[in-house]
């Protein structure tokens, strides 16, 4: 008889021990955790979004958009271009968005003002869209993310200015373009080739989270 | 009996003075005369605001040449060049400062800036330098002060002078003056003839840094004493300068072609006075007309065949007639009361027609010293609406004599400059790059003509032609830039036991708060690309800072004169932008931003936070040797932006600060004949990629010769 109750003792035992922990599940329920994905992050150097040059010195843009997609983190072939494989796309100074006019994905784009690290999560609402009107990065000198200098022809990025993206498949990014130059010199000149963006951009796939 | 006659008798500059004895340079002028500051003659010791005097004998002994190496020897003083040598005065641009020769405006400015090298300085007397705002009784364009060149005055007696100097460059002078004074007539000539090779610091470049040129100057008064209290002067003055260089140009075609290029600059002036002593010595009255044209013309030629390129025009006139009365009802209270009438016209290849601006004006000054150690100088003038609203300039300023080597002084007033010409009427479109500029008066109807004419850029969208309507509406109401300026210093000159040893040391803390600054902005976009450019009224700024200067006379006849400015000069909309934060700049090298820090703001470009001058003087009458060393420093500035955030925060952006060393020596040879040698820059400091007024080491000879009277030292 004493040989049995030792178990049951134990089994008793380990009762109270599961029924005082399940007091504690009672008291703080356990949320389901899901798997955290980091942010990618990642700097491109030197894209090239340059067009060419004809006999005469005039400047020609290029024939199609370079375009790019943040979350593989390489660049599309423009084939591509009516797809939602692409985020951001850019020819000479002007930067499409993967949305609107531009694309058929729910890409949009509105200028944070302040440092890359600054801006630690995205922005849910105010998003503008590629228009016929005009595209969600504005074009023109000091309107966007660059301004240029008519008397040293530079174009450059103004600092403090970040790209809050919003991507083509509804993910949130930021990206900062840090020179418009060939291999990014620290000090361009008029004659150094353009159109090839520096960039570094933060990609997060799930959720606001940008740091 | 001086000084009575100095207080019982205000009078105009053109005057002859009383007699002094005969005057050194080691000398401590306790009584040196003023006009600049009040319009009326004080003792330089006993004005209530800030002002500087550089007389003959300094003038002389520094051998300078033009007006612009005088000046930028003074203490708070910066040669700044653009479109021509200006100055600049507690750290405001030149076009904030009044030039005028014997209390009469030089005009002609070219963007603002009125280049020195058009003034001779043989034949000055004195120059006069008041800092602060002087509106009250200038008007426009007396924001940072006035600078009056004081010309010779007829002396008793017949004499003559004939100088020639050659230097580095061959920059060749040669002058000659003429003076005969009688009972009741006086004559003055002076002439001219000032020139040049030039220089180049970037041979590189193809074109001359300072093209060859020669100018000639011509100035003569005639004075008459019509009774013994009525007095008539005329004086004129005519000065012409011819330049030519070549230079590459770059064509439309992307070709580089070389242009001849050939500019005449004529200035003319005409100035007659009458002056009146009423019986009672109470009330003195002036009348004086004015007249100066200023005229350039600019021809650009192909080098190869001679054939038209460009050509340009500009024609500047301006009349003043002017009363001006000064009332003495007692020896301690003087009131000053003026009126007149401002007439400016310009006709000129980049303006539509002749323009014309006329303004009435008043001005009123009450000086009272109601005790013995308290002297207070109110003033205010209102001048007439013209193109801009009309403008009340108040001034206060004060005095108070501590004790007998120590007095305070302190003064508030305000400053303004109207919009010019230029801001106003311009019509002009760069043939090679496309832009246009047009001033405020008709940008609205020539945007609206380029839209008609579908030469603006449209919106792709709406189809509209892209005008900024805002900057439009605040080009349309342009209003004149103002300022408002405190200035608080003492003077201190200790009564020494020893006679031979002098001592003045002044100090002066000045703040200007400035607002409208007038600066370019874009109304509308071309199709080509360019933009449409206009004006309008943004910046708000201050300038701030310390100046002192101290002279020490020394037994065995030297002088010593030490002098420095501390200057603080800020864009108020920038610092608070970077209080806010929200100020960037990106490292070049890293390619990381980071924002600026308060801290790291230069302020606004080209002025130097420290400068400092010390000069020492020697003269021996006996041997007849004077000798001079004087060097001056000017701190690093900035020049441009280069991390693309558009202030100075970065120390890449600043021009290295320099010093400069001239000596000078000159000796008499005989009773009438005296050479003088010198070297201007004497360690050959330059800075070719950035200042371009310095031209390398400059060895100068010149010799002078004095017929008649050897001259006592005139007032």
């Amino acid at each position: 008889m004493k040989n049995s109750f030792r178990p049951a003792l134990l089994l008793a035992a380990g009762t109270l021990a599961l029924a005082s922990c399940k007091k504690d599940d009672d008291a703080a329920p356990l949320t389901s955790v899901t798997p955290v994905t980091p942010a990618q992050s990642k700097t491109v150097v030197s894209l090239s979004a340059a067009g060419t040059t004809s006999a005469t010195g005039q400047p020609i843009p290029a024939r199609h958009y370079t375009f790019y997609s943040l979350a593989d983190g390489k660049e599309i072939a423009y084939t591509d271009s009516n797809s939602t494989k692409w985020d951001v796309g850019f020819r000479g100074t002007t930067i499409l968005i993967n949305g609107g006019t531009s694309g058929p994905g729910q890409g949009g784009g509105q200028l944070y003002s302040g440092l890359f690290a600054d801006l630690k999560t995205a922005p849910t609402t105010g998003y503008a869209v590629d228009a016929a009107a005009g595209f969600a990065l504005p074009t023109g000198s000091g309107k966007g993310w660059y301004t240029y200098d008519a008397t040293t022809h530079l174009v450059s990025p103004i600092a403090g200015k970040v790209v809050a993206l919003r991507t083509a498949t509804g993910k949130y990014a930021k990206l900062e373009v840090q020179s418009y130059y060939k291999d990014a010199p620290a000090t361009p000149s008029a004659t150094t080739p353009s159109g090839y963006y520096t960039f570094r951009y933060i990609y997060q796939p799930s959720g606001t989270d940008l740091q | 009996m001086l000084p009575l006659a100095l207080l019982a008798s205000p009078a105009l500059a053109q005057r002859t003075g009383t007699p002094v004895p005969a005057d050194t340079l080691r000398r401590q002028r306790l009584d040196e005369v003023v006009v600049t500051a009040t319009r009326t003659e004080k003792s330089l010791t006993d004005v209530a605001i800030p002002v500087s005097v550089i007389g003959a004998k300094q003038l002389k002994s520094m051998g300078s040449l033009r007006l612009g190496d005088v000046l930028r020897e003074q203490t708070g003083l910066s040669l700044v060049a653009d479109h021509g040598q200006g100055i600049q005065m507690q750290g405001l641009n030149s076009e904030y400062t009044l030039l005028l020769v014997d209390g009469e405006p030089l005009i002609g400015r070219t963007a603002g800036t009125l280049d020195l090298t058009r003034v001779a300085v043989g034949n000055i007397q004195r120059v006069e330098v008041v800092k602060g705002p002087a509106s009250a009784l200038w008007g426009s364009d007396a924001l940072a002060g006035v600078v009056n060149i004081i010309t010779q005055k007829p002396q008793p007696g017949l004499r003559g002078s004939l100088r020639a100097r050659y230097g580095t460059n061959q920059t060749a002078d040669f002058s000659a003056t003429l003076n005969a004074g009688g009972e009741r007539a006086g004559f003055t000539l002076f002439g001219n003839r000032y020139s040049s090779a030039g220089y180049t610091l970037q041979p590189a470049s193809g074109s001359a840094t300072v093209p060859p040129f020669a100018s000639y100057t011509g100035q003569s008064r005639l004075t008459y004493s019509l009774s013994e209290r009525t007095k008539f002067s005329l004086s004129g003055r005519y000065f012409v300068e011819n330049q030519r260089s070549s230079a590459p140009t770059l064509t439309e075609a992307g070709t580089t072609v070389a242009v001849d290029y050939q500019s005449r600059q004529t200035d003319f002036n005409l100035n007659p006075t009458l002056t009146h002593r009423f019986a009672g010595d109470k009330v003195f009255a002036t009348a004086r007309l004015y007249y100066s044209r200023y005229h350039t013309q600019e021809d650009y030629a192909y080098a190869a065949d001679g054939s038209y390129y460009d050509a340009t025009y500009f024609t500047q006139t301006f009349l003043r007639p002017e009363v001006q009365v000064d009332y003495r009802p007692r020896p301690n209270q003087t009131l000053t009361l003026g009126t007149g009438l401002r007439r400016e016209t310009v006709a000129a290849t980049r303006y539509d027609q002749r323009q014309l601006m006329q303004a009435a004006y008043g001005y009123a000054q009450y000086d009272w010293t109601p005790t013995a150690r308290l002297n207070l100088v109110g003033g205010v003038r209102y001048d007439g609406p013209s193109q801009y609203a009309g403008q009340l300039s108040p001034k206060l300023a004060a005095r108070y004599q501590l004790s007998s080597w120590l007095a305070l002084r302190g003064s508030v007033g305000r400053g303004y400059r109207a919009p010019d010409f230029r801001q106003l009427y311009l019509n002009f479109s760069n043939p090679t790059v496309g832009y246009s500029v047009f001033g405020t008066n008709q940008v609205a109807a020539k945007v609206a003509q380029l839209a008609e004419q579908g030469q603006l850029a449209t919106d792709p969208a709406t189809g509209q032609a892209i005008i900024y309507q805002s900057a439009l509406a605040q080009a349309g109401s342009l209003t004149t830039e103002s300022s408002g300026a405190t200035n608080i210093g003492f003077l201190l000159e200790p009564k020494l036991r020893n006679e031979a040893l002098g001592y003045r040391l002044t100090v002066n803390a000045f703040r200007n708060d400035l607002s409208n600054l007038i600066e370019t902005t874009t109304v509308a976009l071309k199709k080509n690309g360019q933009s449409v450019f206009s004006y309008r009224n943004v910046t708000r700024a201050y300038t701030q800072g310390l100046e002192l200067e101290n002279s020490l006379r020394l037994p065995l006849g030297f002088t010593a004169s030490a002098g420095y400015q501390y200057l603080i000069a800020k864009d108020k909309s920038v610092v608070a932008a970077l209080e806010a934060g929200q100020v960037f700049r990106r490292d070049p090298a890293t390619l990381q931003t980071e924002r600026v820090r308060a801290g790291d703001y230069g302020g606004l470009f080209n002025r130097s936070r420290h400068a400092w001058n010390a000069k020492l003087f020697y003269e021996s009458q006996p041997h007849g040797l004077t000798a001079s060393v004087r060097a001056i420093y000017r701190g690093r500035y900035g020049f441009a932006d280069s991390n693309a955030n558009t202030i100075l925060d970065a120390d890449n952006e600043y021009v290295r600060g320099y010093l400069l060393l001239n000596v000078a020596a000159s000796k008499t040879l005989g009773p009438w004949l005296s050479v003088q040698a010198g070297v201007d820059n004497l360690t050959n400091y330059t800075d070719s990629a950035y200042i371009s007024t310095l031209a390398g080491r400059l060895l100068y000879a010149s010799l002078s010769v004095e017929l008649g009277k050897r001259p006592t030292a005139p007032r």
